[in-house]
């Protein structure tokens, strides 16, 4: 069975401590929300598990399906099945989306192993159907000159595409107005039916309006410092993000 | 029939871009040269060169004054590199033949030669999508033939020394008239030892339909190559003429010094690609210019990924009113390159356009030059031009270079000028690799992605080859 | 010394040997070491030849408008002829020379002379303050092109403005330094050097000014510019010489660790006028802002020669450089963007933007760049048009008579230069030459 397991981690960026001892393990099918305050290490998190070099682990465990990640390069996490939505997805001139979808399909393949085109074709556009994407955004290069919604739904469509078995989310719903937000839910549901498991890191409540979590927890000081069902994400909206921290400052007191 | 002998070039160094194929032109076979008129540079090499072509009185003229115009001409080191004095005139071999006649079938080319062009896949190519064919083996070419189809419609192509002799009163009324033997110095090389190079010529309102090829091979050591190229298409006529080159590498440098001259009449268009493919040892300094007459277009497309240094800046003439000029330019720099390239555009009547993309791409200690002239003389209206020049810079050492010059008189042109530099970021190939790419294929995506916008204007068959040809497998160059 | 006076007259031109002693003797009293390097530089000035056809630093340039005959060392002038010349602006001390000598002056307010601030002419400096004057003054190599005219301004450099600002003091008032040429066939050599120690701020404003009727003569100026660790230095120039005057003016702008140069030369006079400016970004976090801007009327010739070298990693440049073009007027620009291959993560850009006002104005443009390191954001843009048409329709529609609306867009124009004047009463001042320039 598939699991994501991360276990006391600890990431720096330079010298700084960011993530400091984080656990978390995420089942297939469940969806896990993590919220909290600006600069609580959320998105360095995200990151880092994906193997992002800015960022030092410097303690700690990230295991998928039994096996440390730590000593994989990028792409090598990404083909044993992780995924990573960015926040600020990189834009590629001259690099259309079909094109760089088959190439992250291609690299999926056993070497010699060549890519069935119209088979691959079918699939893609039938995946775009479904995350309701009109066919010509597949000629545009990636992420290029894109609106806010536009980048958000090409990452929703690679997920889709590279059927991953965790997704990370880094902050999907920022910069997304509402009509955007329900489009990019709404694809994110739709895969959701399977096996996939899913890391949705967030600042605000609404996303978990439109995208439903089994789990909420809050992170504060680089570290899950309460965690409960739905109703937290409520109750932080109601609240605010100032009693977690007064609480976590009286704990630590 | 002779055995035929194969000789390996010598090894081509461990190239940081492995990907791309610098090494299918480097090999060579043994071949007998029944024209040879030795080493180094004199007068007498030139009535040598001027007597196995059996040429008019004013052709040998022409030469030996041009050689004086070369003697007299210095080095262009002052805004050039150094690299120049690195040529030894006296140490190259300016003419190397079988014979002046090329053979009209493929059936007919000596065995020693013919296995070359086959290997390189140009009868293949011929068959599959070309108008015609010329394939030129050191000085002379060795194959010349243009479809049945294209002929009846008037075309003429053939190879230089032909022209001359066949055509003397369409080429000589072109001839040196775009670029002047003294133009520069190598352009008064080529004037003086020319061989080889296509004539072209296309009557008023005749559309060729596919492209016409001109293969350049250079076989020999320590050769110079000196075609000499003539395309003119007569009133709203129009003609693609691809270019293609390769040559075994030696240790010792090769020189190619062509002179390329197009004539657009009125309404007509050229379109001129060329993929140079040059092994690194080869000095390929090329004076290409064509003059547009009203309504008029000249279209160079330059892709410049061999040779050791590269200096070549097509340019156009706008003479006609309306007429459009337009310099599309592809370089890669690799370890030991430098490709010093650019364009140059000189508005001579209202509304003339010109535009100029030139993209570059250095890799570990290449190093890749933009030169561009944009020339707009007083009392013209209408004429505009756009530069836009960008740099691509793999590793930490790789160097580029933009030198522009832009001079406008008067308030009614407009020009604009833009160049950046920039390398593949991190974050793009984190981002692709978070997608499964590994590092390699993320920068080899990225560069393709770079001058994906140019390579898309070349014809069909050639953007594959180019596609392949800069497929970068970057492994070990990323930074 | 009798072997420089065999140099034909095209070579020194006016400045022979004969009268370099002249000069020599009026500035004996200076000392030793700044007398031994003029002598230097006069030899040099005497060895090198002119400017060629073929130098790379003189393409497009009017060589035949170089001829150095005809002029003769300032005269001492009255007092009585110089009018009092404004700042426009409240400032911490003016100096006005005229024909290199103090015609006028506002000392340096005491609250700043009081912190160690010092504000005085060249010869003073030269005197009083040597230790601080010598390793700044002309100590940049010439690389654009004038090594010859570089020698000869060092050779009869006579007088000029001397700027010290100590460590972690503020100068918040500007400084004006007044140069004034009187005299048809004058030659004049002024110079201003600014020290900005450690983090020390000052603003200077130099103008170039002929007298009135003054006919031809000749400037050959420089400023340097000396930013220590975490300066911040504004420097205004704004050359006003007569139209019938040949200028040169050589900068020199050294920025070390986390600087901020800011420097705007305003060109408004002169028949011919040569500026060169060299900017070294040194050490990290270094920043040089270069902006000009030329007003270019009947057959005047502006020739503007810049390079920004970046010599160390994450140093930043933004040139801007701007040319209205009216008449026969001609500009050159010719700039170069240089990263050394340490420079990593520079930061470098380079504009040139001409606008043309008459069909018979030339404006060249030779924006350049050079890169040796990988990690870098190096843009350059170069535009040659006319008041954009859309533009001009846009403001008539809301009523503007064209006259207006193509005045209106023009000091827009300016203003992309003028506005990075951060002092308003100074910013003011200057636009308001700047458009009774451009109405002339």
């Amino acid at each position: 069975m598939s699991l994501l397991e991360i276990k006391n981690l600890h990431i720096s960026i330079g010298d700084k401590a960011i993530v400091k001892g984080f656990n978390l393990t995420i089942k297939p099918g469940e969806v896990h929300a993590i919220m909290g305050p600006n600069g609580t290490g959320k998105s360095t998190l995200a990151k880092a598990i994906a193997g992002h070099p800015s960022y030092t682990i410097t303690g700690g465990d990230v295991i998928l399906d039994g096996k440390s990640i730590l000593a994989m390069q990028p792409d090598e996490r990404a083909r044993s099945g992780l995924f990573l939505a960015f926040q600020y997805p990189s834009e590629i001139p001259g690099v259309s989306i079909a094109n760089f979808l088959r190439a992250a399909v291609q690299a999926r393949m056993a070497e010699g192993e060549e890519l069935d085109a119209s088979g691959y074709y079918k699939k893609l556009y039938s995946k775009m159907d479904l995350l309701k994407i009109d066919r010509k955004f597949t000629s545009r290069a990636v992420n290029d000159g894109f609106s806010g919604g536009e980048k958000k739904r090409c990452e929703i469509l690679q997920m889709a595409m590279l059927e991953p078995h965790f997704a990370l989310m880094d902050e999907t719903d920022s910069g997304l107005d509402i009509d955007a937000l329900r489009i990019v839910a709404d694809g994110v549901n739709t895969l959701r039916s399977g096996p996939l498991g899913i890391l949705l890191i967030t600042h605000y409540q609404r996303l978990l309006d439109y995208i439903v979590p089994d789990f909420v927890h809050v992170m504060y000081d680089g570290r899950i410092v309460k965690s409960g069902n739905k109703s937290l994400a409520l109750e932080l909206e109601a609240k605010g993000y100032d009693w977690v921290k007064q609480e976590f400052a009286a704990a630590n007191a | 029939m002779k055995p035929l002998t194969e000789i390996d070039g010598a090894p081509a160094p461990a190239s940081p871009v492995v990907g791309i194929d610098q090494t299918a032109g480097n090999f060579s076979y043994k071949v007998d040269y029944a024209f040879d008129a030795g080493t180094g540079l004199s007068e007498d090499t030139i009535r040598y060169i001027s007597s196995v072509k059996k040429e008019a009185p004013w052709i040998l003229e022409f030469r030996l004054k041009a050689l004086k115009t070369f003697w007299d001409k210095p080095m262009p080191t002052h805004w050039a590199t150094k690299d120049l004095e690195n040529i030894d005139f006296q140490k190259i071999r300016y003419y190397l033949s079988q014979g002046q006649k090329p053979k009209r079938t493929w059936d007919e080319v000596p065995d020693d030669i013919k296995k070359t062009f086959e290997r390189l896949g140009i009868p293949e190519q011929e068959r599959k999508f070309l108008a015609g064919v010329e394939a030129q083996f050191d000085s002379e070419a060795a194959y010349s033939n243009i479809k049945d189809i294209v002929a009846k419609q008037g075309v003429i192509f053939v190879n230089s020394t032909e022209g001359l002799r066949e055509h003397p009163e369409i080429f000589k009324k072109f001839f040196g008239k775009v670029i002047p033997t003294g133009d520069n110095k190598f352009s008064a090389l080529n004037s003086a030892v020319f061989s080889g190079g296509s004539f072209i010529y296309v009557p008023p309102g005749v559309k060729v339909a596919q492209p016409l090829q001109a293969y350049f091979r250079i076989n020999a050591e320590n050769f110079g190559q000196f075609e000499r190229t003539l395309i003119i298409a007569d009133e709203g006529s129009e003609v693609v003429y691809m270019e293609g080159c390769t040559a075994p590498k030696f240790s010792t440098s090769t020189l190619h010094s062509a002179v390329v001259e197009l004539v657009a009449l009125k309404g007509a268009k050229i379109q001129y690609i060329t993929v140079q493919n040059w092994a690194n040892n080869v000095f390929n300094l090329v004076t290409k210019r064509g003059v547009a007459h009203e309504d008029a277009e000249i279209k160079w497309i330059d892709c410049n990924i061999g040779s050791r240094l590269t200096m070549k800046y097509p340019g156009v003439v706008l003479k006609g009113e309306r007429a459009r000029g337009e310099v599309l330019s592809i370089a890669l720099a690799n370890d030991g390159q430098h490709q010093d390239t650019g364009a140059k555009m000189v508005h001579a009547a209202n509304n003339t356009t010109s535009n100029i993309i030139a993209k570059s791409i250095s890799v570990g200690q290449g190093r890749s030059t933009y030169r561009g002239v944009v020339h707009i003389p007083k009392h013209l209206k209408g004429c505009k031009n756009n530069t836009e020049c960008d740099a691509l810079l793999i590793n930490t050492n790789s160097r580029t270079d933009t030198y522009p010059a832009i001079s406008v008189r008067g308030d009614r042109n407009a020009t604009q000028h833009e160049a950046s530099v920039s390398k593949v970021s991190e974050d793009m190939i984190f981002y692709m690799q978070s997608r499964g790419l590994t590092e390699a294929q993320a920068m080899s995506l990225a560069v393709n992605g770079f001058i994906n916008d140019l390579a898309r204007q070349f014809p069909m068959e050639y953007s594959v080859e180019l596609k392949r040809l800069i497929d970068l497998e970057m492994e070990g160059s990323v930074g | 010394m009798a072997s420089l006076t065999s140099h034909s007259a095209t070579t020194v031109g006016a400045f022979t040997a004969e009268v370099f002693a002249a000069h020599l003797a009026r500035v004996q009293h200076l000392p030793a070491w700044w007398l031994d390097r003029k002598r230097t530089a006069y030899a040099r000035f005497a060895a090198l030849p002119f400017p060629k056809r073929t130098d790379e630093g003189w393409r497009f340039s009017h060589l035949s408008g170089l001829s150095l005959d005809g002029y003769q060392l300032a005269a001492p002038i009255n007092h009585q002829q110089v009018t009092k010349q404004d700042l426009g602006a409240p400032g911490a001390g003016t100096l006005l020379l005229a024909n290199h000598q103090v015609v006028y002056a506002e000392p340096l307010a005491a609250k700043f002379a009081q912190q160690g601030v010092i504000f005085t002419t060249l010869q003073e400096a030269l005197l009083k303050h040597s230790d601080l004057v010598r390793p700044h003054l002309l100590a940049q190599p010439s690389k654009l092109g004038s090594e010859k005219f570089v020698a000869l301004h060092e050779a009869f450099l006579e007088n000029g403005a001397f700027i010290y600002v100590p460590r972690n003091v503020t100068v918040d008032l500007p400084l004006g330094v007044f140069h004034y040429a009187s005299g048809t066939g004058t030659a004049l050599f002024p110079h201003t050097l600014v020290v900005a120690e450690e983090n020390a701020k000052v603003t200077i404003a130099d103008f170039f000014r002929s007298s009135t009727g003054a006919g031809a003569q000749f400037a050959c100026g420089g400023n340097d510019l000396y930013a220590g660790h975490g300066a911040q230095v504004t420097y205004l120039a704004m050359q006003d010489w007569s139209r019938e005057t040949l200028s040169f003016q050589f900068n020199a702008t050294v920025a070390r660790r986390d600087t901020r140069v800011l420097s705007i030369n305003l060109h408004a006079g002169a028949r011919q006028a040569r500026h060169e400016s060299f900017s070294q970004l040194q050490a990290p976090g270094a920043h040089s802002e270069m902006l000009a801007l030329t007003i270019a009327h009947g057959t005047q010739e502006f020739d503007q020669r810049t390079l920004q070298i970046h010599q160390a990693p994450n140093t930043s440049s933004n040139l801007l450089y701007k040319n209205a073009l009216l008449d026969q007027a001609k500009t050159i620009f010719s700039g170069l963007i240089v990263v050394d291959p340490d420079a990593q993560k520079t930061d470098a850009y380079q504009s040139n933007r001409n606008l043309m006002l008459s069909d018979e104005a030339e404006a060249n443009s030779l924006p350049g760049l050079e890169i040796q390191a990988n990690d870098v954001r190096c843009t350059h843009g170069a535009t040659s048009a006319r008041i954009d048409a859309e533009q001009e329709f846009y403001l008539e529609s809301r009523g503007i008579n064209p006259t207006q609306a193509q005045e209106l867009l023009v000091f827009g124009f300016f203003e992309e230069v003028l506005g990075k004047i951060e002092n308003s009463q100074l910013h003011d001042s200057l636009a308001e030459i700047i458009r009774e320039k451009f109405k002339a």
